[in-house]
């Protein structure tokens, strides 16, 4: 019984930081009735452990030892010069961007010029301005009944962006959305978005979460981002959680794809103590697809969990999954993959594959796919494999006078190449792969 | 100069000895051929040469130019000059070809105190390179040896031996697999390497490929040892006959 379970340490500063700070946070009557009732919840469910089935991999009572303040509102100077720093290779990329640091919202840092097709605003407003009906509707998430890290979220979440792209509108550049991390003090920043687009649609959203240089090095992110694809639109959605290598990141994509919609969905994550990414997307309208794909690199103790939940819950929809991750030292990586075939979702087409390169004997890859298929007429399909670098490769690669490192360094980057060869935008999967290199090179040194 | 000492050479980690004191020299400026049954060791004695792991060296030596490579590691060998290409080139999924050979063309050039290649210098010397083994550009956008053929592959080998420059080319079995023409567009390639500087070492099983590639020596390979070294008339001795007289086996 739940009752019987003592508190860890984390889950009491929660409770009490809740209670210290709820009047602080932004948000009308029934912005602030929704937060309680969700602390409430997280109250009695306390942190998922390892006897919680989806949770089994990844023990937040034991991993998440301690809770930080969270971050209610923030006064960091932070110029457009730190920024572009600790973006790197997404600095130079041409976006359009809204920027946030410890979570609250930065109009000097934003682009404030208006974008043909694309609304944008920053959700603290609304849940103060709106109505109770539409702030309560912002607190809403299609997201799993009974999820911590989906609780806290409502709990705690000061800002994000809130997002509407108009039927029929193209987007000529990007939407960038920065989350960054700055200051002295380590907190726990909770943000949340909320994106729809139209019928007809085509955009690309990018989520980096970055952490400042100078910036306290443990800091927690909890971002969920709450995502509705229109008929026939075109949505590539892609985030970045590049950490200090003590940062924590709890992650949630809760996506909903109209008829005849594609999603593709690119998660790269590195530098993360610990890391959970949880996707949840369900199909509204027959003739969905639905492309997640993601790179994760994982050195030192470092753990990054990807848990996916795909529901096929109307016919003749097609998904395509593939991870990869790279995992050395102890770093610790988790894939768990659930496939969901509803009675009626016949035709549905999914394929799913992880794969882990184990640049270490002692690093470890847990995988755990899961099919569960109720229609007959169907084409399902899993695989995981895992895996060292390929010694004969990197002796031909040597061979040709290429040194050891370089060598690995290639090796690896051709492994993760596949996944971020998803990513279609040519200067997004630039930034990405220079982040990786950049990663790879650190490993050198 | 090649010198080859003595050379025994066992598998790592089984009790199987592959080489069994082969002593062989190539001067530089010359071109020997080594012929040998199947299994006889001469892909091991290649993979020796270039540092691959797994084999064991139990006696014996090899020195390039006056100096023991043994102790080197294969990318250091290869910026001494080594090169090796092989008998089945790998494939490396997700690495284009160019880039490829631009790190190794780069890394190789570093150590050896040269300049790094500009970008245009060096797409420029590729498609040179490349024209002239009649290898199409596009396909080194590819990844390296992904989906080529089995001819494609050894000619992708020589373009690499070409960009590297090295002094000591050891081929193993370059001709296999290659049609008419190709095997003359490939030995072309080798010849035109042909320098005062540069040893070659040529693998082989067909006295054919010997008529483009013409060598000062034939070695004969068997039973881990150099039995026999004579001219170029001894591939076509080995073509009559076979390898009946070199093998302990055989009658
Ligand atoms: N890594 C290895 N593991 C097990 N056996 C090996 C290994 N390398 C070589 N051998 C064995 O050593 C012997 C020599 O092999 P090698 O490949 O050198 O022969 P080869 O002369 O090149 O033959 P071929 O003409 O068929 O190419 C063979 O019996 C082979 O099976
Ligand atoms: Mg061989």
């Amino acid at each position: 019984m739940n009752v019987a379970i003592p508190k860890t340490k984390a889950e009491q500063s929660l409770s009490e930081a809740f209670e210290a700070n709820a009047a602080k946070l932004p948000g009308s009557a029934a912005v602030q009735a929704a937060r309680a009732t969700a602390i409430g919840a997280f109250n009695k469910l306390g942190l998922p452990h390892r006897r919680v089935e989806e949770w089994k991999y990844t023990d937040l009572r034991v991993n998440l030892k301690d809770a930080l303040p969270p971050a209610v509102s923030d006064a960091a100077l932070v110029t457009a010069a730190d920024l572009a720093g600790a973006l790197g290779g997404l600095a130079g990329l041409d976006a359009t961007r809204i920027v946030f640091v410890n979570g609250s919202f930065r109009a000097e840092l934003s682009d404030g010029a208006a974008i043909r097709g694309l609304e944008v605003q920053p959700l603290s407003r609304a849940l103060t301005a709106a109505q109770d009906k539409v702030a309560e509707g912002l607190m809403r998430t299609s997201g799993p009944e009974g999820d911590a890290t989906i609780a806290l979220n409502t709990a705690f979440m000061t800002d994000g962006a809130i997002v509407r792209v108009a039927d029929g509108a193209t987007l000529a550049k990007p939407l960038l959305m920065v989350f960054a991390t700055a200051g002295a003090a380590a907190q726990l920043t909770s943000v949340r978005n909320i994106i729809a687009t139209g019928d007809g649609s085509a955009a690309t959203v990018i989520e980096a979460h970055v952490v400042l240089d100078g910036a306290a090095a443990s800091g927690q992110t909890n971002a969920l981002t709450e995502l509705t694809v229109g008929q026939s639109a075109t949505l590539a959605h892609v985030k970045i959680a590049a950490g200090s290598g003590k940062s924590v990141h709890l992650a949630n994509w809760n996506v909903s794809l109209g008829r005849d919609a594609t999603y593709r969905g690119f998660q790269y994550t590195s530098g993360q103590a610990l890391a959970r990414n949880q996707i949840n997307a369900v199909y509204a309208g027959v003739g969905g697809k639905l492309d997640l794909s993601g790179a994760y690199l994982v050195r030192g103790t470092e753990h990054v969990d990807t848990t996916l939940v795909i529901d096929h819950a109307v016919p003749q929809c097609e998904s395509r999954e593939l991870f990869k991750g790279v995992l050395d030292d102890r770093g610790r990586g988790v894939f768990q993959g659930k496939i969901i075939v509803r009675p009626d979702a016949q035709k549905t087409d999914g394929k799913q594959m992880a794969q882990a390169l184990m640049l270490s004997p002692d690093a470890e890859f847990d995988s755990k796919p899961e099919l569960e298929i109720y229609a007959d007429d169907v084409v399902c399909g899993h695989g995981t494999t895992s895996a060292e670098l390929d010694a004969d490769l990197l002796f031909y690669c040597m061979s040709r006078g290429i040194p050891e490192n370089e060598a690995r360094a290639l090796l690896i980057e051709s492994f993760i190449g596949e996944a971020l060869d998803k990513v279609e935008h040519d200067g997004l999967r630039e930034a990405l792969s220079r982040s990786a290199n950049a990663w790879l090179s650190a490993a050198k040194g | 100069m090649l010198e080859i000492k003595n050379l025994h050479v066992k598998l790592a980690d089984e009790d199987k000895q592959i080489l069994k004191g082969l002593t062989l020299t190539v001067p530089k400026g010359e071109v020997h051929a080594i012929m040998g049954p199947n299994g006889s060791g001469k892909s091991t004695l290649s993979y020796v040469i270039a540092g691959r792991d797994g084999y064991e060296v139990t006696e014996g030596d090899i020195l390039w130019n006056g100096e023991s490579i043994l102790e080197m590691a294969p990318d250091e060998r290869a910026a001494k000059g080594v090169f090796l290409a092989f008998q089945y080139p790998m494939e490396i999924p997700g690495v284009a070809g160019l880039t490829f050979l631009r790190t190794a063309v780069n890394a190789v050039r570093k150590k050896r105190g040269q300049d790094e290649m500009t970008t245009p210098g060096f797409m420029k010397y590729v498609k040179e390179q490349a024209a002239k083994l009649n290898i199409d550009f596009e396909m080194l956008k590819r990844p390296v040896n992904v989906g080529f053929s089995g001819g494609e592959k050894k000619r992708s080998e020589i373009l690499q031996m070409a960009m590297l420059e090295p002094t000591l080319c050891v081929l193993d079995e370059t001709d296999s697999g290659l049609d008419i023409d190709a095997l003359k567009i490939v030995s072309d390639g080798v010849n035109a390497l042909r320098s005062p500087d540069r040893a070659t070492l040529v693998i082989t099983h067909y006295q054919r490929l010997l008529n483009h590639i013409v060598p000062d020596k034939v070695h004969v390979l068997a039973d881990g040892r150099i039995q026999k070294t004579g001219g170029k008339e001894l591939a076509l001795e080995l073509e009559k006959s076979g390898y009946a007289g070199y093998t302990g086996k055989a009658a």
